[in-house]
């Protein structure tokens, strides 16, 4: 049996509310390795400013996560929230 | 005592509030097509590469009437690749057309090769009118949501008031920073209606967000205590302008440099510490003072794994001090002990310095005499690495040397000098095969003076061997030396060295006539099976003043040395079995 330690992150994300922002940011977080484990997304509201809060959760850095979020255009910026939660997985 | 300068560091730019200011003029009534050109102009443009198709037709429509030239490439993947090649020989952006559906499509790997490789492209793709967006029109794809993963921004344009601020943002955004492709998706009903607004100018105001700056003094203090440094130059180098300033700091500093495949033509390869390319298949003085040094001063390289072999084992002694206008790639696969974010040119100055370091210095300059190449292969047969070797001494000053990938990329790497990254290109990053030839009528365009060399193999150049057809309508004066073993050689190499020699689908014994390939293309071509042909054939081929195939038999068992195996340390590599 192998173990995993995954950690899980809250992050909340601030983007100028332009189309497809979601969708890029859900991209890049499956590509570089991370489950979303939850989503709370504010788009399209006419307001120029989209907020998502995401849960997610990986065995890699956050910074690592963070780091090619804000690398996307449309992205003002990304903080994490600081209660940090340790969870393991098993499989066989 | 040297007096600390502040970095500088880079910026995030908010490309949405880039228009900030903007002043609306009236001027002549414009379709969206020829708002493109007017555009393109703006931002330099007198070459793009396409393929016109249904739903960009009233883009072609206004390219009848523009001043940018376009060339008529036969395959949108040949289109993405000159368009590729043209902004890699000539620093700029280049561009790109395709309809909707497969011609965008088509883009797709092109654009992935750019973004792997850091290239400024924009790429504009016809679509389906907005009223049919959504209702599996014919050719219709939705080439936003693929570009997604293949570009460093898209846009798809809706509205005919929202297309000239479109087009500007993505030059800006495809040059800024670490550079990278850029979509944009251009309904047909779009094309075709008509502005009469224009931008008077852009305010670039622009909404910044200041990064860290570097420990400068941290970097100084590990550089002066090194007793082993080594400077490893990667691709990010030639992007970021600032080969004067690697070599100046090269020189001040002695420092024994080593280069990865994109960074080839960096340093000076007449420099007397400099010990070639790395990894995989580097030079085994390279791999050696990489994995025995105590400092790596890394300028815009990233750590790729076919560099570093086993990660956990590569340069294990060393610390690093990591220069890199991207922050995403600090710490991304090996922690840096200093970290420089920002502009390569303006940075790395701040740290030149003299170093004691002669006893390392005499130490690798040996390993490069003991470890040189060699060229006195046995036998009548032609020797690919020395075949490489003429043709990289006789050809001219300022050569741009494209290749396709496999063992022949290798080979060049090898073999070949370059006294400027613009001057090899080549797919580092994604790898792709097809690459060479388009890329190489990209660059011969951008570059009509110079000579251009697509060095290819047998299974590459099968993958784009349509544009032949774009080099005669057009009559580019491309030289292609087509490496020639019969076989996808490098994956041959590896089925008979990993995978117990089961040769899985990598014959090409039935390839077709190169030369009556050649022929029906209207391109001068001559084959070579001796090694006493070689320099004849290839003063021939360089003498030539139009487009020439140089094909090259060699020996298919030939293998690429040394190789450093998946999952090694580079100081086990394999020299020959």
């Amino acid at each position: 049996m192998n173990s995993m330690t995954l950690n899980k992150y809250q992050l909340i994300i601030m983007a100028d509310d332009k189309q497809v922002v979601l969708e890029r940011i859900l991209q890049v977080t499956r590509y570089r390795g991370f489950l979303i484990n939850g989503i709370n997304a504010e788009v399209n509201t006419g307001n120029n400013v989209a907020t998502i809060t995401m849960s997610v959760s990986s065995e890699r850095p956050i910074s690592l996560l963070i780091d090619q979020i804000n690398k996307l255009i449309d992205i003002k910026g990304v903080k994490v929230d600081n209660s940090e939660v340790q969870i393991k997985q098993h499989s066989a | 005592m040297k007096k600390l300068i502040e970095a500088e560091s880079t910026e995030k730019i908010d490309f949405n509030n880039i228009t900030i200011g903007i002043i609306m003029t009236e001027s002549k009534t414009l379709t969206g097509g020829a708002l493109l050109f007017e555009v393109l102009q703006e931002h330099g443009v007198q070459h793009v590469f396409g393929y016109p198709g249904g739903a960009i037709m009233p883009i072609y429509d206004a390219l009848y009437d523009s001043d940018v030239k376009h060339f008529l490439c036969r395959h949108e993947q040949g289109a993405a690749f000159s368009a590729v090649g043209y902004a890699r020989a000539a620093g700029t952006v280049g561009v790109c057309l395709a309809t909707s559906g497969p011609g965008a499509t088509n883009l797709i790997t092109g654009l992935a090769d750019a973004l792997a490789d850091s290239i400024p492209v924009v790429a504009i793709t016809g679509q389906v009118p907005t009223a049919a967006m959504g209702s599996d029109a014919f050719q219709e794809i939705d080439i936003f949501g693929l570009s997604l993963a293949c570009t460093k921004h898209s846009f798809q344009v809706t509205d005919i008031n929202e297309l000239e601020k479109v087009l500007h943002q993505a030059f800006e955004i495809a040059l800024e920073g670490r550079h990278g492709p850029v979509l944009v998706d251009i309904p047909k009903d779009v094309q075709l209606a008509e502005v009469t607004q224009r931008l008077d100018k852009l305010s670039h105001l622009k909404n910044k967000v200041k990064l860290p700056l570097a420990d400068i003094s941290k970097a100084l203090d590990l550089l002066t205590h090194a007793k082993q440094p080594i400077l490893y130059v990667g691709g990010g180098v030639g992007m970021a302008n600032a080969v004067e300033e690697v070599r100046d700091f090269a020189e001040k500093t002695g420092m024994p440099s080593v280069s990865t495949l994109k960074g080839l033509g960096a340093i000076n390869p007449d420099n007397e510490n400099y010990l070639g390319m790395l990894g995989m298949h580097g030079t085994k003085a390279a791999n050696l003072a990489v994995q025995e040094c105590d400092l790596l001063v890394v300028v815009g390289a990233r750590f790729d794994d076919r560099v570093t072999g086993k990660l956990d084992e590569f340069a294990p002694n060393a610390r690093i001090i990591h220069f890199d206008i991207d922050t995403a790639e600090i710490n991304k696969r090996r922690e840096a002990d200093a970290a420089i974010l920002g502009d390569l040119k303006g940075n790395l100055p701040l740290l030149s310095t003299e170093l004691d370091i002669a006893n390392w210095q005499e130490k690798l300059k040996q390993m490069s005499i003991d470890y040189a190449w060699r060229y006195d292969h046995p036998g009548d047969n032609i020797f690919a690495p020395a075949v490489l070797k003429t043709v990289s001494d006789l050809m001219p000053s300022n050569t741009c040397v494209t290749t396709d990938v496999g063992q022949h990329q290798m080979w060049s790497a090898q073999h070949m000098t370059f006294d400027d990254p613009s001057n090899f290109l080549t797919s580092g990053g994604m790898g792709t095969m097809g690459f060479g030839l388009p890329a190489a009528i990209g660059a011969q365009i951008s570059r009509p003076h110079d000579t251009v060399i697509a060095v290819s193999g047998d299974g590459s150049i099968m993958m784009n061997v349509q544009e032949l057809a774009t080099i005669k309508r057009y009559q580019i004066p491309v030289k292609i030396v087509l490496i020639d073993n019969a076989k996808l050689g490098m994956v041959r190499q590896w089925q008979d060295l990993f995978f117990d020699g089961r040769l899985s689908e990598t014959d090409l014994s039935d390839n077709p006539d190169f030369i009556m390939l050649a022929t029906a293309f209207d391109i001068k071509s001559k084959l070579i099976t001796q090694k006493s042909e070689v320099k004849a054939a290839v003063e021939e081929m360089l003498d030539h003043d139009g487009p020439y195939l140089l094909q090259v038999k060699i020996d298919a068992a030939e293998n690429v040395w040394p190789l450093v195996p998946p999952n090694t340390a580079n100081d086990k590599m394999m020299e020959s079995v």
